[in-house]
């Protein structure tokens, strides 16, 4: 997938199998969604060579889910774009992946865990610390948020890198830093995040009318732009109270 | 969703779609009164009209109880002000309802802190190298 994967498992009893089962399932998405592999299922339909019916089943769940956030986003998050003919739903396969390897791992009895691909969360049996990645300061956090089950994903241009693009205009999206979507799957917060992100400054706006999803915008300007129902997550009596480090030691 | 309050959704995203950010929502909790945040102030217009600033007034929006008016100003197409200028009600049940009403969306300072955490959610640098970050992850992942 490009990135590093890490599973933090704090089950006693837990075991390696189900952990191994986690990293076969993730080498399969690769081999099947991998843009950068040429021989992938994703790559060949989006080059012609397939079509949907010849597609695994779960290229088609994938992809018919992407429709309906595209439609969802308004557009925003959208798989076709920018060039006509392209086939990239990147932005919801990392985290619909890491979803389902959540669940294996559940089946094999896990239930207080973590998953980390390269910086989007699933969270099981918590309660966890989740930092959130100051844009400029790489070391330094710009909140800390306490879950106990759920997703985060976090979109962003921290060294304006003109890698997420805003499907209405072709071209680099600009406006956000970042954008933190926290929800219940995170295959959707993964896109939401993307499709915020996007948007620009009508990002945070349209954050806040996402049901069952609260969000952390930061502006160019440093501004912060959160959703009320994300300052009830936060670790203290605000994104700043977050912040300060645990009195107590281990 | 009654009609009502669906057509009032609509409008507010209506709002939310033109130019004027609404950061201010009315929105009831059922939770004890708690004090609003204060709104936040238009700076009164300076003597000499800044060509860079826009306002822009909301339609005025009816919920069941209140009525809601809405001012943002945009400086170079930045939200600088937002005002509230109508929240009305006319018996107790509704000013009791306003009280509680807070923002969907509120403003913060971005700071830099330091915190004992389990995972950071966050966007790659560029300029991180690949093999760093697979490093650090095994490293976690031998610890754990």
């Amino acid at each position: 997938m490009g990135m590093p994967v890490r599973v933090d498992v704090r089950d006693r009893a837990a075991g390696l199998a189900a952990v191994d089962r986690v990293f076969a399932w993730l080498r399969f998405v690769d081999a099947t969604f991998s843009t950068y592999d040429s021989q992938s299922q994703i790559s060949r339909l989006g080059r012609g060579e397939m079509g949907r019916s010849d597609a695994h089943r779960l290229v088609n769940e994938v992809l018919d889910r992407c429709e309906e956030l595209r439609v969802a986003t308004d557009g925003a998050f959208d798989v076709h774009a920018p060039l006509p003919g392209a086939v990239d739903p990147s932005g919801f396969v990392k985290g619909w992946a890491v979803e389902r390897a959540a669940a294996l791992l559940e089946q094999g009895g896990e239930r207080h865990f973590l998953i980390d691909a390269g910086g989007d969360v699933v969270l099981r049996g918590g309660p966890w610390r989740v930092g959130i990645r100051h844009p400029r300061r790489r070391d330094r956090l710009a909140a800390v948020l306490e879950l106990h089950d759920g997703a985060v994903a976090t979109s962003g241009a921290y060294e304006r890198g003109p890698h997420i693009v805003d499907p209405r205009t072709g071209g680099p999206a600009c406006g956000a830093q970042s954008v933190t979507i926290v929800g219940p799957d995170l295959g959707t917060a993964d896109a939401y995040a993307t499709a915020a992100f996007a948007m620009g400054e009508r990002g945070p706006a349209w954050t806040a009318t996402v049901e069952d999803h609260a969000a952390m915008t930061i502006l160019p300007g440093d501004r912060v732009l959160a959703t009320t129902g994300f300052l009830r997550h936060c670790a203290g009596p605000s994104i700043a109270g977050s912040l300060r480090a645990r009195e107590e030691t281990h | 969703m009654d009609p009502g309050a669906r057509g009032v959704k609509r409008a507010v995203a209506a709002l939310v779609l033109t130019a004027v950010a609404v950061v201010l929502l009315a929105r009831y909790e059922t939770q004890p009164p708690v004090k609003p945040p204060p709104p936040v102030k238009i700076a009164r217009a300076p003597a000499q009209k800044d060509p860079h600033v826009h306002t822009g007034t909301g339609p005025l929006l009816t919920t069941p109880f209140s009525s809601i008016q809405v001012r943002a100003e945009l400086t170079r197409g930045r939200l600088t002000g937002v005002e509230t200028l109508a929240l009305t009600g006319a018996d107790a049940h509704t000013a009791a309802i306003n009280a509680r009403a807070e923002p969907i969306l509120r403003e913060e300072a971005l700071l830099a802190g330091n915190a004992e955490i389990d995972v950071v959610s966050g966007a790659t640098y560029t300029s991180e190298s690949w093999i760093e970050s697979l490093r650090a992850a095994m490293k976690a992942a031998r610890r754990g």
